[in-house]
């Protein structure tokens, strides 16, 4: 029993980083209609540069989040007037930017290997290394950490949504391109946005979950992996969705792996079967849109 | 009779540089072919019919391992291994695109990512029969006539594989189911109200290339007489698609293009920069993408056109 309650929380912890990278590809994909697979390289990115600043810069773990994530916004929004906006402007469709980020996928990860070394670095989070227990769960500290951040931040973007103006006209423009830019909303305010917002969302999921293993390039293909399937499993017409569909995702997996009685390899599986299972019986995900109002 | 001579040409060349070239060269040479040949039928699939897909690579590893298993494991004669290989891949590739036809873009490249995948553990878990993580190796074809095929034959046994592959392409590209498969790519509800049935069209382009990549991967299998997982792995079906796209995608010269110069660059280049090619495919493609969308073949005949129109100008 005890077993099973500590596997729960970090299968809750791993839903919550899956969760987080698939709101980056949900930020991107509701306003403009595309796919963008860099959003594991962006976590990766996120992840080196936490330990950039938290070991040269000096700064402690706790505020190394938020700059990784404002440099990941950076790099997000130079990703969307470089490469998005000419495309987007030209009238493209909606597959040569999904092909673009592909050639800057590339780019990134070919960057970050050349900066540094192929090797494993090690990145502390907030409280150390440690084990807490309330009552019959336990736990890591980071563990805990992760579900609690996880929490405020689709708090914040359910909030930022539903109940600002800003947060409506993401909603419009995701509904119908035209019709919002005719109501005067600016659409490459609310594209730049999303993908600065996208960016530093992903490199958020990519500092909380290094400390469980640690910082390196090869993180970037599971997580874009994960979080894609975690996003169609959720339903790509929420917010809540992505979350939900992480938990779900991380939840087979981890459950799989402990308890079904075939090799560990062949647990690699499930996250595949799922995302075949999905696409075809319920491609809307588990949450359906919400009825017009 | 025009056509059959360049053909028999193309076909005749193709055949005779594996003896000129040294060992190397020659193994780099079929190599390259087996890429050229993926990169046609590719073509036809994201190109022409404009299916996403990310399986063609799959496909390839469906036909090499079927074909080694079936002879090495079931001792299966190669004359009866080869037709059965194919027609395994044609019925798996059958099963995805029906379930696939309801899917569209994006959608479509998640399903048959996860299938790849889905292939890639079943052959690291596939045990005794799979190899493993190892894959199959240090088996040999069969003499014919005490003759053991190897080396250079296997390339010119590549190269008619790929001459197949685009004289069939070619010619249903221009006959009317091509265009039924440009008209879905272009707009699918547009070429349904014409009379195309969108779903046949779309399922047999998915069906037919695989089946070719599966031919490209049974001869590709006997070049070093070993299958491993990872050639078959994701990023190679992704370096598929950045070749067709960077060559010119609903090219077939494109295709051609893209692949040749992308496995040039790769030998070439990696001796000296390393790692580091990989980065200037990124930048190509991203270039491409945003110069000219019809890729490198669209570029040359940008400039062709433009000098033709500048000769014209000058003419009063």
């Amino acid at each position: 029993m005890a077993d099973l309650l500590e596997l729960l929380v970090s299968a809750t912890a791993s839903g919550c980083v899956y969760g987080l990278i698939a709101l980056a590809y949900l930020l991107v994909l509701r306003p403009t209609g595309v796919i963008n697979f860099a959003s594991g390289e962006w976590a990766m990115m996120g992840a080196y540069a936490a330990y950039v600043i938290s070991d040269a810069g000096g700064l402690p773990p706790i505020l190394a989040i938020p700059a990784a994530a404002l440099v990941l916004a950076i790099i997000g929004w130079l990703t969307e007037w470089l490469t998005v906006r000419p495309l987007v402007e030209r009238g493209a469709g909606h597959l040569a930017p999904i092909l673009a980020l592909l050639g800057m996928l590339v780019i990134y990860h070919q960057v970050v290997l050349l900066s540094f070394s192929e090797d494993q670095y090690p990145l502390d989070g907030p409280f150390g290394f440690g084990r807490i227990e309330f009552g019959l769960l336990a736990g890591s500290y980071q563990d805990f950490f992760i579900v609690g951040a996880t929490i405020a931040i689709f708090i914040g973007f359910w909030l930022f949504f539903e109940r600002t103006v800003w947060g409506r006209s993401f909603e419009a423009v995701a509904i119908n391109r035209r019709a919002a830019a005719l109501m005067g909303i600016n659409l490459r305010m609310v594209t730049a946005l999303s993908f600065a917002g996208a960016a530093a969302i992903a490199a958020t999921a990519g500092v909380l979950d290094s400390p469980r293993g640690s910082v390196e390039a090869n993180m970037s293909l599971p997580l874009a992996v994960q979080g894609f399937s975690a996003l169609i499993i959720g339903g790509i017409n929420r917010v809540e969705g992505a979350l939900l569909g992480g938990i779900v995702l991380a939840f087979a997996e981890d459950l799989t792996r402990r308890y079904a009685p075939i090799p560990s390899g062949l647990a690699l599986g499930v996250t595949p079967v799922l995302l075949i299972t999905f696409l075809l019986v319920l491609p809307n995900g588990i949450l359906r849109a919400k009825e017009a109002k | 009779m025009g056509a059959a001579i360049r053909w028999g040409g193309a076909a005749l060349i193709m055949c005779v540089v594996p003896f000129l070239l040294p060992l190397y060269e020659m193994d780099v040479y079929r190599k390259m072919l087996f890429w050229v040949a993926l990169a046609i039928s590719y073509n036809f699939l994201f190109g022409i019919a404009g299916q996403m897909a990310l399986s063609h690579f799959a496909f390839a590893g469906i036909g090499a391992y079927t074909v080694v298993i079936l002879m090495t494991q079931a001792g299966v004669p190669l004359l009866l291994a080869i037709p059965l290989a194919l027609g395994l891949a044609g019925i798996l590739a059958f099963i995805v695109s029906f379930a696939a036809t309801r899917l569209e873009g994006f959608y479509l490249a998640l399903a048959t990512l996860a299938f790849a995948q889905l292939f890639i553990v079943i052959l690291d878990e596939g045990g005794a029969l799979t190899g493993g993580t190892g894959g199959l190796t240090s088996y040999k074809l069969p003499l014919v006539f005490g003759f053991e095929i190897q080396g250079p034959w296997l390339a010119i046994a590549m190269a008619l594989v790929l001459l197949l592959t685009l004289a069939f392409l070619l010619r249903i590209d221009r006959s009317w189911y091509g265009r039924a498969c440009r008209a879905i790519r272009d707009n699918g509800e547009a070429a349904a109200a014409m009379g195309v049935d969108v779903k046949r069209t779309k399922i047999m382009a998915f069906t037919l290339t695989s089946v070719m990549a599966a031919g490209a991967g049974m001869v590709y299998a006997f070049f070093d007489n070993t299958v491993n997982p990872p050639v078959f792995g994701l990023e190679n079906a992704f370096m598929l698609l950045f070749m067709v796209i960077i060559g010119g995608s609903g090219s077939h010269l494109g295709a051609i293009v893209g692949a040749v110069l992308l496995r040039l660059l790769q030998d070439m280049l990696e001796p000296f920069v390393g790692q580091f090619h990989v980065m200037g495919l990124g930048i190509l493609m991203v270039v491409v993408i945003l110069v000219q969308p019809k890729g490198l073949v669209g570029i040359w005949d940008d400039l062709v056109g433009r000098k033709r129109a500048g000769r014209r100008k000058a003419k009063p």
